[in-house]
């Protein structure tokens, strides 16, 4: 019995683990105006100031919409209008400062201004669009793709 | 909006399509310009120099001219939102204490009016030591450190909730010394405000 109870435990840890990983907010939202809406597991969350962000939610601005989001890693992105961006992997250790990072910029305007990762990973945050992918070893930058909203 | 009807206009037109635009801007802080790549999947463009850009067209990125007066229009809102950058702030210690020296008062004083000026805010607090004693004084000492400086951040009003702290010992200084150097420099708290 005492082992079936620990295997069951064991199955509970190795099973809650990585999602608890995964759940770690990776940004907080700074600023929002117009009409922003985080997608996250099916849903739909209006941002607003001291919202924090989770691996695979969308920022999906409205043509009045921008927001402007931190990461633990101290990267900045801010959005314009119009815009779809999908924080596709985000991994952090603030002991060493290294990790990676990809963001998938579908549509709109991002400005980037970027932190620790880069600094001490170059070429670990990577923005793709839909014809290229952008490397990023430590600037200050912007991407505009063209949509068809 | 102006430039969203000219993309419209645009791309209607044969042969006009780009698909997106990738710019360096320059550094918002001072400090060197970094660099992006553009890869393609054939080809990998290296842009380094402020207002350096490429455009994707038809599948393949090139780099390309774009004026700074096209550029702050076409990214003047996601420019407008962006947020106050991170910043860090250094604080520190009489030797062997978890007291500031009475120098880090006017550090501690900007670094709080900067903690003010932002709508919402985390900030990482990081207590060091010097390598004098052993390992787990050390420890203790550089966890009290940034204790110390948490304290003062609640009491002055600051969101307790916001703030994270986290103490590492003589493992980790900030001017790497050998064993058992008193160095004043790595008594101290580094602090995140973003």
């Amino acid at each position: 019995m005492r082992t079936v109870l620990w295997a069951a435990a064991a199955l509970l840890i190795a099973t809650a683990t990585p999602h608890a990983a995964e759940m770690l907010p990776i940004a907080q939202v700074k600023n929002s105006t117009g009409q922003v809406v985080i997608l996250r597991s099916g849903g739909r969350l209006p941002a607003k100031a001291g919202d924090v962000l989770f691996v695979s939610d969308v920022i999906e601005t409205g043509p009045d919409g921008a927001i402007g989001i931190t990461f633990v890693d101290n990267t900045v992105f801010s959005t314009g209008p119009n815009s779809q961006l999908a924080l596709d992997a985000f991994e952090f250790d603030s002991n060493n400062f290294r990790g990676s990072m990809l963001a998938d910029m579908r549509q709109g305007t991002l400005a980037v201004v970027s932190g620790d990762i880069p600094r001490s990973s170059p070429g670990a945050l990577k923005i793709k669009t839909p014809t290229a992918v952008l490397g990023v070893r430590g600037t200050t930058f912007a991407v505009l793709v063209y949509g068809e909203r | 909006m102006r430039n969203l009807a000219l993309a419209l206009i645009c791309a209607v037109l044969a042969g006009c399509t780009r698909e997106a635009l990738f710019v360096v801007l320059p550094n918002a802080e001072g400090g060197g310009t970094g660099a992006i790549t553009v890869d393609d999947g054939k080809t990998v463009t290296t842009l380094d120099q402020p207002y350096a850009a490429a455009e994707a067209r038809s599948g393949s990125a090139v780099p390309v001219e774009e004026s700074r007066g096209n550029i702050s229009v076409i990214f003047r809102r996601a420019l407008a939102a962006q947020p106050a950058l991170p910043h860090h702030f250094r604080l520190y210690f009489i030797i062997g204490t978890d007291r500031m020296t009475p120098e880090s008062a006017a550090a501690y004083r900007s670094m709080f009016d900067d903690i003010k000026q932002r709508p919402v805010y985390q900030i990482e607090v990081i207590g060091h030591t010097d390598t004098l004693g052993d390992v787990r004084f050390n420890q203790t000492l550089s966890l009290e450190r940034a204790a110390a400086v948490h304290e003062l951040l609640v009491r002055d009003g600051a969101d307790r909730a916001a703030i994270t702290i986290a103490g590492r010992g003589k493992l980790d200084p900030v001017v790497p010394t050998a064993d058992q150097v008193a160095e004043p420099r790595n008594r101290c708290v580094i602090v995140t405000v973003r």
